[in-house]
C-alpha cells in the first residue's frame, strides 16, 4: 500500500498560516494585561483613513503612468529599449531612503527643478512635502513595476491573434479592446490590490515626506507599539487588523474579477500593428517623454553618489556586500521554493481536481504575506525560538526566511501562469505516462519554468537585496548588509558615504533585475 | 531538510565569522548600529578595555537606541548582553521596568555632567544637549529662543523627527513641555506651518537639512563641531535658546542575567575612566560624561553653552509619554 | 487559381523558395516534415511574410503589394482562434466587420454561417463554453463569412480526437464545394486527407518538392524525403 503525502504546496501553505498564528500568538502571549487598542481609537480611525488614501491615490496614478507606459514600450523598438526595461524592474528595487533623497534631490527646496525654476525667473518657495511628496515617490517607485507587469501581460497575447488581428484589418482601438482590455482586464485587479497594499504599507517614505504626524501608516502605529511602547499585544492586534483588511480587499477584488483563464501559448515577438497609427505615435512618444522626465531624474541623482564610491570600497564593505548576497540568496531560494510549492498546488486543484475556487486560496497567501508586518512577525517567531536558538544565530535564520516570505507576493506571478501552461500542454501526456513527483518537474515542468524561476530568483534577490527591514532588528558588526551600512554612515553624518553606498545597492538592484529581464524575455 | 540545510548554512556563516579564538571569555555589549560603525568608538574602546582585561569585547548592535530596548525586551532572561551600552535617559524607566538590570555598583562622581547623578541602575556615559542646528551662510539671524522659533510666523522652516520613532523627536516634545508646560500643544499648532516634516530617525531628518530642505534641523549643539573638524566647514551652528536647552544623557547597563559579572563590573567602571572617555569627542560627537584634567574637549570649544538644562525624570517621561504624544498629534494633525 | 512563382524568403537560419499552382475551387492538403516551412508558406500567402523575391497572385492578381487584411485571404489556425471574451456569434462577425456594427442582414449571415458549420444554438456561447472541435467549427463559420475565396488553414483539425477529425475534413469538403471556394490547408496526417484533398503539396527544405494528386505525391514520387515521410 502507497501512503500518500500531503501536496507540497499545501505543506508549504500551513507551514505559513503556522509561521503567522504561531508569530502573532506569541506576542499576544508575552502581554499579561489586555493591550490598549481602544486607547488609541481616534488615532487608529485617522490613520487607517489616511493609509486608505494615500494608498488609493498611489496606486491610481502609478497605474495612469504605468499602464500607457507599458504601452508605447510595447508599440516601440528603439536602442537602448532593454536597458529600459531593466531600470523598469530596478527603481522598484531601490531602498526607501534613497528613494527619498534622490526624490528630493530633483523634486525638493533646493531640488534641480527648483533650481531650473529659479533661472527661468520664478522665485517663491515650493514645497513638495505632504501628499505630493509621497505620492511622486510611490508613483517614482512603482509605476515602472506596473509598466512591467503590464509589458508582461500584453506579451502574453497569442501571436495567432495578432496575426488574426492583421488579417481581419483591426482598428488600433479594436485592437485594444480584443487583444490588450482582455490581457489588461485580467492582470490589473491583482496589480492593483499588490500595489495597493505595498502603498498602504510604506512607512519611511510616508514619514519622511508627509510632512505631518497625521501622514502616518499603520505600519507606523505598529512599529511605535514594538519599539516605544513595548506594547507587543498592541502591535499584533494593529498587525491582525492589517492583515484583516488586506484579506478583505483581496477577496473582494477576487469576487468581482473572476481572472480568465490564463492564455497558453509563448510570448510572441510580433511587431504590433497599431505602431503604424499616426496619432498612437505621437501618443508614445509623448508618454515616454513625460516618463522619462518624471523617472529619470531622480535615478540619475544616484549619480552623485559616484564621487564617494573610492572612499566607501573597504574590508568593511567587501563583508557587507557578500553578507547582503548570501542573505539575498538564501532569502531568492526561499521565496522561489515557497511560490513554487503553492503554484504547483494550485494547479493541481484547477487541473486536476477541478476545484477553481480551493485553488483562489493558495491564490490568495501571498497577498496575506504582503499584509503581514514584517515587523512584528519577526518579533514573534523570535520569541519562539528565543529558548532554543542563540539570538545572533536566530537573525541568521529568520532574516532570509522573512526576506523569502516578502519577496514570494512579488515572484508568484512569475511562476502560476507557467505552471498552468506547462499542466495544460502535457498534464494529460505526463499523466498517460505516470509522471509523478520530481520526474513530473524534471520532465514536463523544467523546460517551461527555467528562465521564469532565473527571473524570479533574480527579483527576489534584489527585493531582499534593497531591504532595511528586518536587518534593523538583527544587525551587528558581525551581520551587516549594505542597507545596514548605509544607515550606519547616515546616523555619522557622512552623507556623502552614504550616497555612494546606496549608489552601488543600486547597480546591484539593476544588475539583477536586468538578468531578471533578460530571463524572462527570452524565448522558451 | 531545508530547515537543517539552514541551520548548517547559518553555523557556517557564524563560524566563519567567529573564527577567531574563543578562549578568553567575552564581554557580549549591545548598541546602537552607528556607535559599532566605521566612524565609531567602538572599535577603539574594544580594543583599549581588551588591553587590560584578558577578554574579548564583542559588540552586538540594534538599528538605534529605541530597537535597543525592544530587543532587549525581545530576548529577556535568554539575553546575551552582559552590557547595554547607548539607552537614552527617557528610556531608562522603561528599560529598568524589564527587570534585566543589576546595580552598577560604580563610583559616580566627578562627572562633567549639568545634573547631579545619583541612578544607581545606569552610569551616563556622554551627553549633550539637543539644538536646533542652522547654516549661518543661509540663515544670518537665528531664532534666540524656542519661543522665538515658534511664534515667528515668518521664522525659518524646520526639519524634525517624529517623537513616536526617534530619540532627538522625543526629546524637542519634552523641550516643548518644559518650556510652555500645557500651552505645548497650542505652541505645536503655531509652529505647525513650518514644520518641513518629521522624519522617522535623526539621519533622514539631518541627511534633508544638508540638502537643503530645511534652514533648521532639530539636532545636537555638538553637530557643528562635526562639520569643524571634519569638513573645515564653519557654516554649520547649533542656536542657543534662552529657555535653555533639553538635556540629552546616553547611558550603559550591566544586565543581571550576565555570566560575566566581574567583566562587566569592570567595564562599567571603565566606562568613565580616561581611555574610554577620550574616545568618544570625535566618534560619538557628543560631550564625555567626564573631563580629562586639561578640561574638555578642544574640539568642542566653539559649542555653545546653554544657560539652564531642561529635564524631565525618567519615571514622569514614563508616565506622560503617551499623553504628549496624543497631544502633539492633535495639535499638529488639525 | 492561386499562382507562387519562386517566392524567396531568407532568414539567418531558413531559406525558403516557393513555387506552386493551386486551381480555383479545389481543396489542396501541403504536408511535409515540421520545420520545413508549410506553415510559413501559409503566412506568405496571408501576407505576414515578404517574400524578397518572386510572384503572387491570386486568380491574376497580384498579391504581393496588399496587406494582410486586404487580401482576399482568411485564417484559421490550430488554436487561439477566438477571442475568448466575444460570444461566438461575435466571433464570427468579425469576419465581417471587425467593428462588429453589423447590420440587422449582416447578422444573419452569421447566423447562417453558424448553421453551416452544424452549430444552431450555439450563437451565444463563448470559447469556453465549448468544445475544441466546436470552437474551431467557428473560426470555420468565420472564415466563410467573410466571403474571401482562399481559405488557409494551419494544423486546423490536429488537436481534435481522430474520429472528430475525420468529420472536421470532411465538413471542411463540402463547404469548399457549396461555396466555391480555394482552401490551402497543413496536415501532418496524410494518410487522413488522401480520399478528399485534390491536390497534394510536399514542402521540406522551404521548397514544394512535389505537387499532384495525393496518391502521385505520397506512393510514386521518387524523391527519398518523401518516401522517408510516408514510411
Amino acid at each position: 500500500m502507497r501512503l500518500t503525502l500531503p501536496h507540497p504546496g499545501s505543506l508549504v501553505a500551513l507551514a505559513i498560516a503556522a509561521l503567522v498564528i504561531g508569530g502573532f500568538s506569541a506576542l499576544l502571549m508575552i502581554d499579561g494585561e489586555k493591550p490598549s487598542l481602544l486607547a488609541i481609537g481616534p488615532y487608529l480611525t485617522r490613520v487607517l483613513i489616511f493609509s486608505t488614501t494615500q494608498a488609493a491615490l498611489s496606486t491610481l496614478l502609478s497605474i495612469l503612468l504605468g499602464v500607457p507606459l507599458a504601452f508605447a514600450l510595447a508599440r516601440r523598438r528603439f536602442i537602448g529599449r532593454e536597458f529600459v526595461l531593466s531600470a523598469l524592474g530596478a527603481v522598484m528595487v531601490t531602498p526607501t531612503i534613497v528613494t527619498v533623497f534622490a526624490v528630493l534631490a530633483v523634486y525638493g527646496r533646493s531640488g534641480w527643478l527648483a533650481s531650473l525654476l529659479k533661472a527661468l525667473g520664478f522665485s517663491g518657495d515650493f514645497s513638495i512635502f505632504g501628499y505630493p511628496g509621497i505620492l511622486i515617490a510611490h508613483v517614482f517607485l512603482n509605476a515602472p513595476f506596473i509598466a512591467r507587469l503590464t509589458l508582461d501581460a500584453l506579451d502574453t497575447v497569442p501571436a495567432e491573434q495578432w496575426r488574426l488581428a492583421q488579417s481581419l484589418g483591426f482598428s488600433p482601438r479594436q485592437i485594444f479592446r480584443h487583444l490588450d482590455w482582455p490581457v489588461l482586464h485580467a492582470e490589473l485587479p491583482g496589480a492593483a490590490v499588490l500595489l495597493f497594499l505595498v502603498h498602504f504599507k510604506s512607512f519611511a517614505i510616508v514619514l519622511a515626506l508627509g510632512g505631518g504626524p497625521s501622514r502616518a501608516t499603520l505600519e507606523v502605529a505598529i512599529y511605535e507599539a514594538l519599539h516605544v511602547d513595548l506594547d507587543f499585544g498592541r502591535a499584533a492586534w494593529l498587525a491582525l487588523i492589517q492583515v484583516a483588511i488586506c484579506l478583505a480587499l483581496t477577496l473582494t477584488v477576487n469576487r468581482l474579477w473572476t481572472r480568465p483563464p490564463v492564455s497558453h501559448t509563448l510570448r510572441s515577438t510580433i511587431l504590433r500593428p497599431d505602431a503604424a497609427d499616426r496619432r498612437l505615435y505621437i501618443l508614445d512618444i509623448g508618454i515616454l517623454s513625460a516618463s522619462l522626465l518624471l523617472i529619470a531624474p531622480p535615478f540619475l541623482s544616484l549619480l552623485a553618489g559616484l564621487s564617494h564610491v573610492a572612499s566607501v570600497l573597504d574590508a568593511d564593505f567587501a563583508k557587507a556586500l557578500v553578507t547582503s548576497v548570501v542573505i539575498a540568496g538564501l532569502a531568492a531560494c526561499i521565496a522561489c521554493i515557497l511560490s513554487l510549492a503553492l503554484a504547483s498546488a494550485a494547479r493541481r486543484l484547477r487541473l486536476e481536481m477541478r476545484l477553481p475556487r480551493a485553488a483562489e486560496i493558495y491564490d490568495l497567501l501571498p497577498n496575506v504575506l504582503l499584509a503581514i508586518p514584517p515587523f512584528a512577525l519577526t518579533a514573534g517567531l523570535f520569541l519562539i525560538v528565543r529558548p532554543f536558538i542563540e539570538p545572533s544565530s536566530a537573525g541568521l535564520i529568520l532574516l532570509p526566511l522573512m526576506n523569502g516570505l516578502a519577496a514570494v507576493p512579488f515572484i508568484y506571478r512569475f511562476f502560476g501562469p507557467k505552471l498552468m501552461t506547462a499542466g495544460e500542454r502535457y498534464g494529460r501526456l505526463s499523466a498517460s505516462l505516470g509522471l509523478r513527483g520530481f520526474w513530473k518537474l524534471r520532465i514536463m515542468d523544467w523546460p517551461i519554468l527555467r528562465r521564469p524561476l532565473g527571473a524570479g530568483f533574480a527579483i527576489a534577490m534584489a527585493l531582499s537585496f534593497g531591504d532595511f527591514g528586518i536587518i534593523a532588528l538583527f544587525g551587528g558588526p558581525e551581520l551587516r548588509t549594505l542597507p545596514y551600512l548605509l544607515y550606519e554612515r547616515l546616523g555619522v553624518y557622512r552623507l556623502d558615504e552614504a550616497a555612494a553606498i546606496g549608489l552601488l545597492i543600486v547597480i546591484v538592484s539593476f544588475a539583477l533585475a536586468y538578468l531578471s529581464g533578460r530571463l524572462s524575455n527570452a524565448a522558451d | 531538510m531545508f530547515k537543517r540545510f539552514l541551520t548548517t548554512l547559518a553555523a557556517l556563516v557564524l563560524a566563519t565569522g567567529f573564527a577567531h579564538a574563543q578562549t578568553k571569555p567575552v564581554l557580549t555589549i549591545y548598541t546602537y548600529s552607528s556607535f559599532a560603525g566605521k566612524y565609531g568608538p567602538a572599535k577603539t574602546i574594544k580594543e583599549r578595555f581588551e588591553a587590560i582585561c584578558n577578554c574579548e569585547v564583542n559588540w552586538v548592535t540594534a538599528e538605534d537606541a529605541g530597537s535597543l530596548v525592544g530587543k532587549l525586551r525581545l530576548e529577556g532572561q535568554s539575553t546575551k548582553a552582559d552590557v547595554v551600552l547607548g539607552l537614552d535617559m527617557n528610556q531608562a524607566a522603561e528599560a529598568k521596568s524589564l527587570k534585566l538590570f543589576a546595580p552598577h555598583d560604580t563610583q559616580v562622581s566627578g562627572l562633567s555632567l549639568p545634573i547631579q547623578w545619583q541612578d544607581d541602575t545606569f552610569v551616563p556615559y556622554d551627553w549633550g544637549y539637543y539644538a536646533f542646528v542652522y547654516n549661518a551662510d543661509k540663515l544670518p539671524n537665528p531664532p534666540k529662543s524656542l519661543k522665538e522659533l515658534v511664534e515667528n510666523p515668518n521664522g525659518p522652516k524646520v526639519m524634525l523627527q517624529d517623537p513616536r520613532t526617534s530619540a532627538p523627536g522625543l526629546g524637542l516634545l519634552l523641550w516643548m513641555r518644559k518650556v510652555y508646560g500645557d500651552k505645548a500643544d497650542d505652541a505645536w499648532a503655531q509652529l505647525k506651518p513650518r514644520i518641513v516634516t518629521f522624519t522617522k530617525g535623526w539621519s533622514e531628518a539631518y541627511g534633508l537639512f544638508l540638502k537643503g530642505e530645511a534652514d533648521m534641523v532639530m539636532s545636537y549643539t555638538t553637530s557643528p563641531a562635526y562639520h569643524e573638524t571634519v569638513e573645515k566647514k564653519t557654516n554649520y551652528k547649533a542656536a542657543s535658546f534662552s529657555e535653555g536647552h533639553y538635556l540629552h544623557v546616553e547611558l550603559v547597563g550591566m544586565t543581571n542575567t550576565t555570566k560575566q559579572a566581574e567583566l562587566a563590573k569592570k567595564f562599567m567602571a571603565f566606562v568613565l575612566t580616561e581611555p574610554f572617555q577620550s574616545a568618544i569627542p570625535e566618534t560619538n560627537w557628543m560631550m564625555p560624561a567626564k573631563n580629562p584634567p586639561s578640561g574638555p574637549p578642544a574640539v568642542f570649544k566653539d559649542v555653545i553653552q546653554p544657560t539652564k538644562s531642561l529635564l524631565f525624570t525618567p519615571e514622569e517621561v514614563l508616565q506622560n509619554r503617551r499623553a504628549f504624544i496624543d497631544g502633539w498629534l492633535n495639535a499638529t494633525s488639525r | 487559381m492561386l499562382l507562387i512563382d519562386h517566392c524567396r524568403l531568407t532568414w539567418p537560419d531558413f531559406k525558403a523558395n516557393y513555387s506552386l499552382r493551386v486551381e480555383t475551387g479545389a481543396l489542396c492538403a501541403v504536408v511535409g516534415p515540421s520545420g520545413g516551412g508549410k506553415t510559413t508558406l501559409l503566412h506568405m500567402i496571408a501576407g505576414f511574410e515578404k517574400p524578397e523575391s518572386g510572384t503572387l497572385s491570386l486568380d491574376s492578381h497580384d498579391l504581393l503589394p496588399l496587406a494582410p487584411s486586404e487580401r482576399p485571404v482568411a485564417l484559421v489556425f490550430q488554436d487561439h482562434n477566438l477571442f475568448p471574451h466575444l460570444r461566438a456569434d461575435e466571433n464570427v462577425a468579425l469576419g465581417l466587420k471587425p467593428s462588429l456594427k453589423l447590420s440587422a442582414d449582416e447578422w444573419l449571415a452569421v447566423a447562417e454561417a453558424l448553421d453551416a458549420v452544424g452549430l444552431k444554438g450555439f450563437k451565444k456561447r463563448r470559447p469556453g463554453e465549448m468544445s475544441g472541435g466546436q470552437r474551431q467549427r467557428v473560426a470555420l463559420a468565420r472564415a466563410l463569412v467573410s466571403g474571401r475565396p482562399l481559405i488557409l488553414l494551419d494544423e486546423p483539425f490536429s488537436n481534435l480526437d481522430p474520429g472528430l477529425r475525420r468529420d472536421m475534413i470532411e465538413l471542411v469538403d463540402s463547404l469548399r464545394r457549396k461555396r466555391h471556394v480555394t482552401v490551402v490547408m497543413t496536415i501532418h496526417t496524410p494518410e487522413e486527407i488522401v480520399d478528399v484533398a485534390d491536390q497534394m503539396a510536399f514542402v521540406a527544405n522551404g521548397e514544394v518538392i512535389a505537387s499532384g494528386t495525393p496518391k502521385e505525391v505520397l506512393h510514386n514520387h521518387p524523391d527519398p524525403r518523401i518516401a522517408a515521410f510516408s514510411g
